[in-house]
């Protein structure tokens, strides 16, 4: 039997694809007849020395597969299976397992390392296999005890698995205690074995979460600092790398006791970032950038509002280090490589750089500026274009942090001086001017910015360059489109008046256009920028160009409608469709928006609705996610610009907008098509009734799956607002279906109590969408179906009592929690005076907001004090 | 555990532009969305707010009574936010529209509103400065709302919107936001509700036909603000504006149309504009009619259930039967689809419980019983007698009165068709049978003239008409006898001699001798003398 497993899974890697699927058939009818024999085999596979390594392998991956998934659904469905298998049969596994860490064939022994995490993270956190911790720190021997290096180096590699599989609170704290003494260990200068080093200091980067208390306590912080200094400085790159990938972790969750170790540390990175290779110099480099991200956040909390329970103090590190710091960033400017315009996801020294230059301006401001002029201004006109690159680059890097009087005069010096650079002979040098020249438009030009550097008189010539230089090599021309997509954006918020781009309106549409044309507009993502640009500059247009945007429509149509023709033949046929059918329906999306939002210019969308439909159902019909999404949102605004007429598409297009609300795997695509359910229904009213059945039972369905990103379920209620707004009173037959999910899902939100940001923010969402539901349910039953709401009420008081005590409630939370109370009070009227009259937190609750500075919410707030005064005085 | 070994870097800022502005575009339509049901629920809110849809609860008056040191406060905010807004004046445009809004709430935020003082201190002058030409979408919204606010108190307050009006009727036109042209909307109906001196000021500054443009506009809540204000503004006492308005182009399909499509809503505000035109215009009834008006009209009247809706379109109805009988005679045979036939619908609103319905239906009833007589046979049919008798026994007093006016019209023959002494003798006794006297017996003893006068009127044609002088002697036992005598010393000479005529000719010296009564019996009301009955209504305004 074992030797015939060896063979299976030897077979199973086989090149001949007829074997292979041989022996992955056997294997699984192996799993399914005895799934206790099975993963014994594979354990005992792994265990044994005497087996090939590929063999030994592929075992424990099966094995590992067997215990986790990335799908939520299957990943419960595996756990809840390893925990109902016979416990000698896993104490079986885990000791073939144990002892495979002792191998010395370093494959077998990593396999198992992570089979074990896997383990630990079912069996931990159900209070199983508690000798797991104590077993692995037995091998790494003692003072009497010497074990071998593999050993220890395995070791060190699970117990590094192990703590990024469980979470911290799983160990109790002296488990944490040994667990970072042997890592520490492990790292000590005095450890021989570079292997062991490196395995403890990939461990230590994994533990870091769990030393909280030990990085309170002055002497193990102080260990634990010097242990990790000291592996910066150690022989092995693996090894330094490694250990600079702690420190930046540390930079950004130990910040506040980072104060003593600073001096040293920037010894340290500068010294890396100088003399290392790249991988070790580029993590150095990344240690400042997240300090910066550190103090830019702290910065945000103080000014932000001082109640905010920010109590991380602010040691402006980055300031301090200023005179050192920008040098030795200035100095990796110059160690560009020579394709990384050209490389999508090229990252280097000279990138990091720049890119931390960037981080750092934001953090300190103005003080950044005179650090960094000099050597722009010695740099920028040198012969090498690595000089002037880097110039440009660094330039370009500190436009956003300092303040704008101290930046407007030295912009409005340099920019004739990177007009004319556009004409420079190097390649890289015009595609950081064209960088600058966007990050120009994009800080210190605008409706709100006090000096601007755009005037009636320069704007000629800057548009002048930008349309020349378009036709330059795709990077150059992907980035011009950048800079023509902040010079529109600054002109947004126009007061009716023609926009200053209007007579040049013409030549921008026409470039742009003949970019999205260009042969090579696929370099670069090219295509999509000028798209995009050409998207912008229509959402800023003013109506004196609101023509030459209709004529973009059939203009639109046309290249729409020659995808449909183009011939498919491969999968990449297929994607460059589908990217291009993208592209297209965005700028449709747009320019209905655009057009649609006035009176005067909707007829020409109208006109144009049929054809417009017609097409997107034909792009539907070409089946394609993104494609889906982007003419599911030009959808959703033509629906709202046509109003009422958008009922004579609902027939062809119902089984469209279905598909999208089944669409599981491409999430977005859910959330917008319920997105664009929204816009039906306001665009429809009533008429939108016989499409409900389907609708509400497709967005239930979504609600009760498991399979469904979770992000979607707030828009989901959301939409049953939208709904029972839109048809009124025939919401009732859906209230016995919508009430419950309602009602479970605000008991689960109130529930939660997992403290991370990420949590809160989807927690607030998940509640706004409820609060909407129900505002939009009461609103419609109001007047003759007021009745069927007062079961309701009370749960729906004790949910906004919750949320209001919730500390972590935002803004619009809050507005909607309070706008569901007028609702209440207004829909059921006297009725539901006892439940106010019993109530004690609702007038603290809209005290609270009518003091508010958000003029929307106090207004809400007056109007639902009202109400609920005008019923309970009443009754 | 990679870290960050090379695979995972952070983003590189200098980067592409086109998947950034793709999210952002995405996100955008987005919010745009959130914005749009925001603004949904707001509006919904807000006009609920409006006191004109709380009837008389009297809950507007709770909040008048607080105590007076908390409206003092008030009225100095107020005059604090008037100064602020003039400092602003010259500033950041930002801040301004702030300025705007702390006003605006300052105006809406109690049932009485300190516009008063805001109007002292010189508030309209600011606002006319802001709703500037260029200004800011959100800052003409603002000021727009605040002048609404004003134009929502009494008469002397709207007056002083006055200087406002030129540019609110300005900013209706095509090139406006959505939102700015229905808040200006708003402010000039208001200020159209308040009065006819106010209304022909609008007229001349062209409001008319600046508003009826948005009356076909495709945002549900603009084409009925337009409407109500238009409503307001055609209310009369002169027609010249209703007649004004029907000459707009396609104005009569768009009526109906909106009649036959819109939104209940909307059809509440339109039906509010045919009341004022059927009300003073009888060509344009013939051309609403010729349009299709009646069908969807009755239509309303059959399914909805909607006190606010009934109320207009059953005032129309009572408007087109009170003309001439042709036009009575096409809303009986539309009506026929429906179920019980137009008067059965009718019936059934007399049996409503709500005052206004049951006046309104009465109204509509007793003109139609005014008509041919096969109209009043119809009509005596229907349906309606029983509600009728009951409404006349139990119900509130302006009630009691329409619901006379029906029945008495159903007994009076039309004067073509004057036989048996202008009597329909065949309904008369049923409705006496009925239990009609007492009823008609308070009315005679009621203070109101009108209503003693057709309480006199019936009694006269009871004691006229009943075979064998069966009349005066069921009157007598009604204790008719003494109620008219009450009016032999009546101030009014009309019942003083009509009384005094009776009691001699039926209980003097010639009591039990039938004899013919002389002429003023023809029909009991000419056809739409209602004096008391204005064709218009009071405005209602934005309070929040």
């Amino acid at each position: 039997m074992a030797q015939e497993v060896t063979q299976i899974l030897l077979n199973a890697q086989s090149a001949d694809g007829v074997v292979r699927k041989v022996a992955e058939d056997s294997l699984k009818q192996f799993q399914e007849q005895n799934l206790a024999g099975f993963l014994i085999a594979l354990s005992h596979e792994l265990a044994n020395n005497e087996k090939p390594p590929d063999s030994r392998k592929l075992a424990g991956l099966i094995l590992k597969n067997s215990l986790d998934a990335k799908e939520t659904a299957r990943k419960q469905e595996l756990v809840s299976r390893w925990l109902s298998l016979d416990p000698a049969v896993k104490a079986q596994i885990k000791r073939a397992l144990s002892q495979t860490l002792d191998s010395v064939v370093p494959d077998a022994r990593h396999t198992s390392a992570q089979v074990i995490a896997k383990i630990a993270a079912i069996e931990l956190p159900q209070g199983e296999w508690p000798e797991l911790v104590g077993s692995l720190l037995a091998n790494m021997g003692g003072p009497q005890v010497e074990k071998p290096a593999h050993l220890k180096q395995a070791t060190l590699e699970t117990l590094g698995y192990v703590c990024e599989e469980v979470s911290a609170e799983i160990l109790a704290q002296e488990q944490v205690n040994s667990i970072l003494t042997a890592v520490v260990q492990g790292m000590n200068a005095s450890e021989t074995s570079n292997d062991v080093r490196l395995a403890a200091t990939n461990a230590l980067y994994n533990a870091l979460d769990f030393a909280q208390t030990n990085f309170e306590n002055d002497m193990e912080r102080d260990y634990i600092m010097r242990v990790v200094c000291e592996a910066t400085l150690s022989p092995d790159s693996r090894v330094r790398q490694a250990a600079f990938e702690c420190l930046v972790s540390i930079g950004s969750t130990y910040y506040e006791k980072l104060a003593p170790y600073m001096q040293d540390v920037f010894a340290i990175t500068s010294k890396a970032v100088k003399e290392d290779e790249e991988p070790v110099a580029l993590q150095a480099v990344e240690f400042w950038s997240s300090i910066c991200d550190e103090e830019i956040e702290i910065q945000e909390e103080y000014s932000g509002d001082f109640t905010g329970d920010s109590e991380v103090p602010y040691f402006q590190f980055i300031k301090q280090a200023l005179p050192a710091l920008v040098p030795m960033l200035l100095e990796t400017l110059t160690k560009q490589d020579e394709e990384q315009d050209q490389e999508e996801g090229a990252w280097n020294l000279a990138m990091a750089g720049g890119t931390c230059l960037g981080l750092v301006a934001r953090a300190v401001g103005d003080d950044v500026v005179p650090l960094v002029m000099p050597y722009v201004q010695e740099n920028v006109s040198k012969p090498d274009w690595r000089c002037r690159e880097a110039a440009t680059y660094a330039f370009g890097s500190i436009l956003e942090g300092p303040s704008l009087p101290k930046l407007a005069p030295l912009v409005n010096v340099a920019l004739n001086f990177m007009l004319s650079a556009m004409k420079d002979e190097n390649n890289h040098v015009k595609d950081t001017t064209a960088w600058t020249l966007g990050r120009i438009f994009e800080f210190l030009h605008g409706p709100n910015v006090q000096f601007p550097v755009i005037t009636q008189e320069n704007l000629p010539m800057i548009l002048t360059v930008l349309l020349e230089s378009i036709k330059d090599s795709p990077n150059v021309a992907e980035k011009v489109c950048g800079a023509i997509y902040f010079l529109a954006q600054g002109y947004e918020e126009g007061t009716g008046a023609p926009s200053p781009l209007s007579p040049f309106f013409q030549s921008i549409v026409q470039a742009l256009l003949v970019t999205t044309d260009r042969e090579d507009a696929g370099d670069s993502r090219l295509r999509t920028a000028a798209y995009e640009t050409l998207n912008e500059v229509v959402r800023i247009s003013t109506e004196d160009t609101a023509t030459i945007v209709m004529q973009l429509v059939p203009v639109i149509m046309q290249k729409l409608n020659h995808t449909l023709e183009m011939s498919v033949l491969s999968a990449d046929d297929r994607e460059k469709q589908s990217e291009l059918q993208a592209l297209l329906c965005g700028v449709l999306q747009v320019i209905i928006q655009k057009l649609g939002a006035s009176d005067t210019t909707k007829f020409g969308i109208v006109q144009y609705g049929d054809q417009m439909m017609s097409l997107f159902l034909r792009v539907f019909s070409c089946r394609s996610a993104t494609v889906h999404e982007e003419a599911m949102l030009a959808i959703g605004a033509l629906a709202y610009s046509t109003g009422a007429e958008f009922g004579k598409y609902m027939t062809d297009f119902y089984r469209y907008l279905e598909m999208g609300l089944q669409n599981f795997e491409e999430y977005q695509v859910c959330a917008v098509t319920v997105g664009v359910v929204g816009d039906i229904c306001r665009s429809l009213d009533d008429k939108v009734l016989p499409f409900c059945d389907g609708i509400m039972t497709q967005l239930l369905k979504d609600l009760s799956s498991n399979q469904l990103h979770r992000s979607v379920k707030p828009p989901i209620f959301s939409c049953f607002g939208d709904i029972a707004l839109a048809i009124g009173e025939n919401f009732e037959k859906y209230l016995i279906y919508a009430m419950p999910m309602l009602q479970g899902a605000a008991e689960l939100s109130a529930q939660q109590v997992i403290r991370d940001d990420e949590l809160i923010d989807y927690n607030n969402q998940l509640r706004s969408g409820i609060f909407e539901a129900y505002s939009g349910i009461f609103q419609g039953f109001k007047g003759n179906k007021a009745e069927l709401m007062v079961p309701y009420a009370g749960h729906i008081l004790q949910f906004i009592e919750n949320v209001y005590q919730d500390k972590d409630r935002d803004d619009s939370v809050t507005k909607a929690a309070i706008g569901v109370m007028g609702d209440l009070a207004d829909t059921l009227g006297p009725s539901a005076a006892p439940l106010f009259l019993q109530t004690v937190f609702y007038k603290d609750f809209l005290d609270e907001c009518t003091s508010s500075d958000d003029q929307q919410l106090k207004e809400t707030a007056e109007w639902a004090l009202s109400t609920i005064n005008r019923i309970t005085n009443v009754g | 555990m990679e870290g960050a070994s090379g695979a995972h870097h952070r983003d590189p800022f200098k980067s592409s532009v086109g998947r950034v502005a793709g999210q952002r575009r995405r996100q955008q339509a987005v919010t745009v969305g959130k914005e749009r049901r925001e603004s949904v629920v707001r509006a919904k809110r807000l006009r609920r707010a409006d006191p004109s849809d709380h009837g008389d609860d009297g809950s507007m008056q709770l909040a008048v009574m607080g105590d007076e040191a908390a409206y003092k406060a008030l009225e100095e905010s107020t005059v604090n936010a008037v100064h602020n807004l003039k400092n602003l004046l010259k500033g950041s445009p930002a801040k301004r529209i702030g300025a705007l809004q702390t006003l605006r709430h300052l105006l809406s935020c109690t049932a009485m509103p300190p516009v008063h003082v805001a109007i002292e201190a010189g508030v309209v002058t600011l606002l006319v400065d802001c709703l500037a030409f260029g200004s800011s979408e959100e800052q003409l919204f603002e000021a727009a709302w605040c002048l609404t606010n004003i134009a929502s108190g009494d008469l002397q307050q709207t007056c002083a919107v006055e200087p406002a009006l030129p540019l609110l009727i300005l900013h209706l036109g095509e090139k406006s936001a959505v939102h700015v042209v229905e808040q200006c909307a708003w402010a000039i109906g208001n200020v159209a509700g308040d009065g006819e001196v106010l209304r022909d000021v609008l007229l001349k500054q062209g409001a008319l036909h600046s508003l009826s443009r948005h009356l076909l506009s495709p945002v549900p809540s603009l084409s009925r603000t337009a409407a109500w204000a238009l409503s307001n503004l055609i209310k009369g006492p002169s027609p010249k504006a209703a007649m004004e308005l029907m000459k707009i182009e396609g104005m009569v399909d768009t009526l109906v149309s909106h009649v036959s499509k819109g939104e209940e809503d909307l059809v509440v505000e339109v039906a509010w504009v045919l009341v004022y035109v059927t009300s003073m215009s009888d060509f344009h009834v013939t051309l609403l009619l010729n349009a299709g008006l009646l069908p969807p009209l009755l239509g309303c009247l059959a399914s909805s259930e909607q006190l606010s809706l009934l109320t207009p379109v059953l005032r129309t109805l009572g408007n087109i039967v009170a003309g001439d009988n042709s036009k009575t005679d096409v809303v009986l045979s539309v009506g026929q689809s429906l179920p019980g036939g137009i008067i059965g619908v009718l019936a059934r609103c007399l049996e409503s419980k709500h005052r206004t319905l049951q006046k309104e239906a009465a109204w509509a009833v007793s003109n139609i019983a005014a008509g041919s007589i096969l109209q009043k046979h119809t009509v005596f049919n229907g349906g309606v007698v029983p509600p009728l008798l009951h409404l006349l026994a139990t119900a509130v007093f302006d009630v009691r009165k329409e619901s006379a006016y029906c029945l008495g019209n159903l007994c009076v023959a039309p004067k073509e068709s004057r036989e048996q002494g202008g009597i329909i003798l065949e309904h008369l006794i049923a409705l006496v049978d009925g239990g009609c006297l007492p009823g008609f017996i308070a009315l005679v003893r009621s203070p109101d003239v009108e209503a003693a006068r057709l309480g006199l009127q019936f009694l006269e044609l009871v004691m006229r008409g009943l075979p064998n002088g069966r009349g005066p002697k069921i009157v007598e036992k009604e204790d008719g006898i003494s109620a008219l005598e009450e009016l032999q010393f009546h101030e009014n000479d009309e019942l003083q001699t009509m009384s005094n005529t009776l009691i001699d000719r039926y209980f003097g010296e010639e009591y039990g001798l039938e004899e013919e009564y002389g002429p003023g019996m023809d029909v009991l009301r000419g056809s739409d003398d209602s004096s008391d009955y204005p064709p218009w209504r009071q405005g209602g305004g934005l309070t929040a």
